[in-house]
């Protein structure tokens, strides 16, 4: 298969969500409003670790205010993300418990008429605790041997004892590193910090639930996946499936912290069942920072390479914090080294893994989920790797990287399959020749106080988690396609759209192959009651699994169509065709080779329902059999202000290898925002507790977690963006996803570009100016890496022996 | 608490409504007049959502009292289409890719238009300066700016 002429695809439509979003009529969830609706507010802790030693709400009931605790809900454990397999998900959440493990780990809820009054309610509240000791840092939490976070968690119907406040491991071996590492002429050896950056998505995760008559509920959720919630809800509040329906609305903003159903959601349906009546909870901002934030990964690594540049051997070592609770750090610890083996081609590999309880927020898959904390490392490592071989960057990195006929393991050791399109080097040589790279001067040959600097990095994010065999990850989607009598055609799935056109890309598919006017597509409301399993819409599978599925749909409504044409035109299927009639707005079916023979689908699907012939609708799960890699490359221009540290962004050139781009100008805006979110998280973005009272230092403001602003991005004419000439062929149409490889990349790149301007590597996010300052100082002593500073007594190594099993 | 009574006019139209003191405008705008297009993103006036315009002015209206908004003009995202007509700002929105997940774009629509309001030919720094205080987590920004000029052009070629 390859490209053809398309009528939709890589074209530019306005979105069809867009008139809704421009005009204040898009419903979210802050949005839903019922009749007889309580508004619902959260009590939060304000200990890091405590015990509930007693606890009275009767001021609160005396008020008309319904009230929930740990007593008030079903005594169950479980994970909130149930993306994986049971046999890899550990699961230590209960809806409340009389334990609190953070700062605004919710204890208790209350719900009444008003918000006002439920505030007055939940301030009413009454709470003796017992404080227990915190763990604010891996550290700690790993020389702790009492009191731990949590005493045990379960593994399926396994008791798992926790020592340590360790939540799990995860190690891999290919061929003998040692043996590897004896063949390498250089190696290079850094530990690497990325920070705990907060989701921020503007709308705090909110939600509606409405008790309904026949002791089912209807939920109104923030969450990117609405299966897995329902599933969730169905199981802990002992519902049957057929009545739990969890509807789709649009979320303002996930960016990952939707993939699991957050707890708000539960306590949600717990309040409105006591309440016998619909509840909506906002949370404020202060609680949403509290409920999710981007793994910190902390790691060593260490690549070895010969002469020639070939990599002979690599060892990582990575320590991941993940606060009070599992949103699936046993996925997490896997897709490290699946993002690092994928890039680069190194058959003796080490890793280990390890996941730390600590008393902070629990982290959660952030766009890219490790990817970016994982490329960042690699990146800088090759580019050093070359730089001590005396190769150019990019040759070194062209002789290496995972491409085409090779089997990458992007989503862990067991999701593996081929690469089947590779736009990598396209990507790097259009990339170099639009940023200039041969100009680029090295670092020595900067003088003065501002400096320029060129870098780049590449990476990748898997379309899905997808593999001719399945693994640990769940990866398929139900669709239905339903011709109408006017040739309208209706879409159903549960797949989210984000924002970034997921469903436009869906419908584009669908009037693609039916041969219908794009505007005729419909994209219908959706919840879990009348649409079939999506796993969620993560992974940057929108397009490539979500499409795949509709477009494999809509085929199948097509051989219902074309049946019923055949009937009509007294043509065999196998000569009919369909194509849009632009003029009619109307899809056509028509006999190739004899045009005038033609009918409208209108036609066509009027004359089946007047015959009862029946309607031309399919409905299917549908699941990809790989995740393609979707490749990005960023290079970066930098100006560093030697003085003060400032870095301001110069210049951006970005290359996609999307395969078929479906929506160009979205799939730019994609580029955009994962450029913006990835240079915040190398310059600025990170949340750090008060090891005393364990609260957030930004106490929850955002005035106080700084984000990059409209004028620290490069203008329009300064941010290039290209896609490469690819077809993926296992995609829809060719195509594949970008998503998460929008990000990837870009903490590595700005890294590259500052190094270049100040010749210093950094190996420690955000890279803050007083950071770049402090370099500066020491390389005039001639240290050229600045390295995190280091607790010689909390080393990685020194944790890593602590642990007998490993 | 004393009620008190208000006027407001809002998206051209009066209302008068009995409101408590510590009663705020966007809670009126979204639960009494059910205009939900003023979202609420943070409770405290750190990222712009809320915003609607106030006499033509960009305000907070999470950080605003009902009562204080008394007797003036108020316009939210839902009122700036004219007969049916998307305004050149959400018709410029839509083409320019500007809108992803959305939750910002009613704020940041009503802060662009009271910036073209007053100044139809603004500079990128002014439009910049203008929308400083509504946050996108999407975008990166660059299509909205070029949303926003590209509106200004066709608004200041109408009005030539």
């Amino acid at each position: 298969m390859e490209k053809r002429d398309y009528h939709y695809l890589g074209k530019d439509f306005p979105r069809k969500d867009g008139f809704a979003r421009v005009t204040g009529k898009e419903v979210y969830p802050s949005d839903v409003a019922l009749n007889g609706m309580f508004f619902g507010k959260i009590l939060r802790s304000p200990h890091p670790h405590a015990k509930i030693k007693s606890i009275d709400t009767s001021e609160a009931e005396k008020m008309g205010a319904v009230c929930i605790t740990y007593r008030d809900v079903p005594d169950k454990y479980f994970n909130v993300r149930l993306v994986s397999v049971p046999r890899s998900t550990y699961m230590d959440w209960q809806i409340l418990s009389n334990k609190v493990r953070q700062v605004g780990e919710p204890f208790a809820a209350v719900a009444a008429e008003t918000e006002e009054l439920a505030q007055r309610a939940a301030e009413s509240v009454k709470v003796e605790w017992e404080i227990l000791p915190s763990y604010l840092n891996t550290e700690d939490a790993m020389n702790a041997t009492e009191n731990l976070i949590h005493d045990h968690v379960y593994l399926e119907d396994e008791k798992i004892e926790i020592k340590n406040n360790i939540a799990c491991m995860r190690e891999l071996t290919e061929g003998d590193v040692t043996a590897g590492f004896k063949e390498a002429d250089v190696i290079v050896e850094n530990e690497f910090v990325t920070p705990r950056v907060y989701h921020c998505q503007l709308e705090p995760r909110s939600s509606v639930c409405k008790p309904e008559p026949d002791g089912g509920v209807t939920v109104w959720p923030s969450t990117q996946a609405l299966h897995n919630t329902r599933i969730l809800i169905g199981e802990l509040f002992d519902i049957p499936l057929n009545k739990v329906n969890v509807v789709r609305v649009t979320g303002g903003g996930h960016f990952g912290s939707g993939i699991h159903t957050n707890r708000v959601i539960l306590i949600n349906v717990a309040l409105a069942l006591k309440a016998g009546t619909p509840v909506k909870i906002i949370p404020d901002r202060e609680g949403d920072i509290y409920e999710h934030c981007r793994y910190p990964v902390r790691y060593t690594l260490k690549v070895g390479a010969k002469k020639d540049g070939t990599l002979v051997a690599g060892e990582m070592k990575a320590l991941v914090d993940i606060g009070s609770h599992h949103i699936q750090a046993f996925a997490f610890l896997g897709v490290l080294v699946g993002w690092w083996h994928s890039l680069y081609r190194c058959k003796n590999l080490k890793y280990k893994g390890i996941a730390v309880y600590t008393n902070k927020a629990p982290s959660c898959a952030m766009q890219g989920y490790g990817a970016p904390q994982v490329t960042f490392g690699v990146e800088t490592t090759m580019s050093m790797l070359a730089e001590k071989l005396g190769m150019d960057y990019l040759e070194f990195r062209l002789k290496n990287y995972v491409g085409l006929g090779e089997t990458f393991w992007g989503q862990g050791p067991t999701v593996r399959s081929t690469i089947r399109s590779d736009g990598v080097e396209e990507l790097i040589t259009r990339g170099a020749e639009l940023i200039g790279w041969n100009n680029r001067q090295p670092p020595e040959k900067k003088t003065g106080r501002y400096r320029r600097g060129i870098g780049m990095a590449r990476g990748f994010h898997t379309s899905g988690t997808g593999a001719p065999v399945p693994g640990e990850v769940k990866d398929y989607t139900t669709a239905m396609v339903k011709i109408n009598e006017d040739g309208s055609v209706d879409v159903l799935t549960s797949l989210m759209d984000q924002g970034g056109g997921t469903l436009d890309a869906a419908a584009k598919l669908v009037a693609e192959e039916l041969g219908v006017p794009f505007d005729k597509v419909g994209i219908s409301p959706a919840d879990t009651r009348s649409t079939g399993y999506d796993v969620c819409t993560h992974a940057t599978r929108g397009v490539y699994c979500g499409g795949g599925a509709v477009l494999e749909v809509a085929r199948k409504a097509k051989e219902v169509l074309l049946e019923y044409a055949s009937r009509i035109l007294e043509a065999p299927v196998h000569a009919l065709k369909t194509r849009p009639d632009l003029e009619r707005e109307q899809g056509e079916v028509y006999v190739d080779g004899m045009e005038e023979k033609s009918i409208t689908i209108a036609e066509v699907a009027q004359t089946a329902m007047n015959n009862d012939w029946g309607t031309a609708i399919f409905a299917k799960s549908h699941r990809m059999i790989a995740c393609p890699p979707a490749f990005t490359t960023f290079f970066v221009e930098v100006e560093v202000d030697t003085e003060t540290g400032r870095v301001t962004i110069e210049r951006v050139v970005a290359g996609s290898d999307a395969g078929v781009v479906i929506n160009p100008s979205l799939a730019r805006g994609q580029i955009h925002g994962g450029f913006y979110r990835g240079a915040g998280m190398a310059l600025l973005e990170d949340t750090h507790y008060d090891e005393k009272t364990g609260r957030l230092t930004n106490l929850g403001l955002l005035t106080d977690y700084k984000m990059l602003g409209p004028e620290d991005l490069p203008d329009e004419e300064h941010f290039q963006t290209f896609f490469a000439n690819t077809y993926e062929p296992t995609g829809p149409m060719g195509a594949k996803g970008i998503g998460e490889a929008a990000l990837n990349p870009v903490p590595a790149a700005v890294a590259s570009a500052i190094q270049n301007a100040t010749g210093i590597w950094f190996t420690k996010l955000p890279i803050l100016p007083e950071d770049i300052v402090k370099a500066l100082r020491q390389k005039k002593e001639g240290i050229a890496t600045f390295e995190p500073e280091k607790d010689k007594n909390h080393t990685i190594e020194r944790e890593f022996l602590k642990i007998r099993s490993f | 608490m004393n009620e008190r009574q208000i006027v407001l006019e809002v998206n051209g139209k009066e209302y008068k409504l009995t409101v408590k003191p510590n009663e705020l405008l966007i809670n009126v705008l979204r639960e009494r007049l059910g205009l939900m297009g003023t979202k609420y993103g943070c409770g405290v006036g750190e990222c712009g959502a809320c915003t609607v315009l106030m006499d033509g002015n960009p305000v907070l209206s999470c950080q605003m009292l009902a009562l204080s908004a008394s007797g003036s003009k108020i316009t939210t995202i839902e009122g700036i289409a004219q007969n049916g007509r998307l305004h050149p700002l959400q018709e410029a929105f839509l083409d320019e890719g500007a809108v992803q997940c959305g939750f910002c774009t009613p704020g940041m629509i009503l802060s662009a238009k009271a910036l073209l309001d007053k100044k139809p030919n603004p500079t990128d720094m002014e439009i910049k300066e203008a929308i400083r205080g509504n946050i996108c987590r999407c975008t990166g920004y660059i299509n909205i700016l070029r949303a926003i000029k590209t509106a200004s052009l066709k608004l200041s070629e109408r009005s030539r």
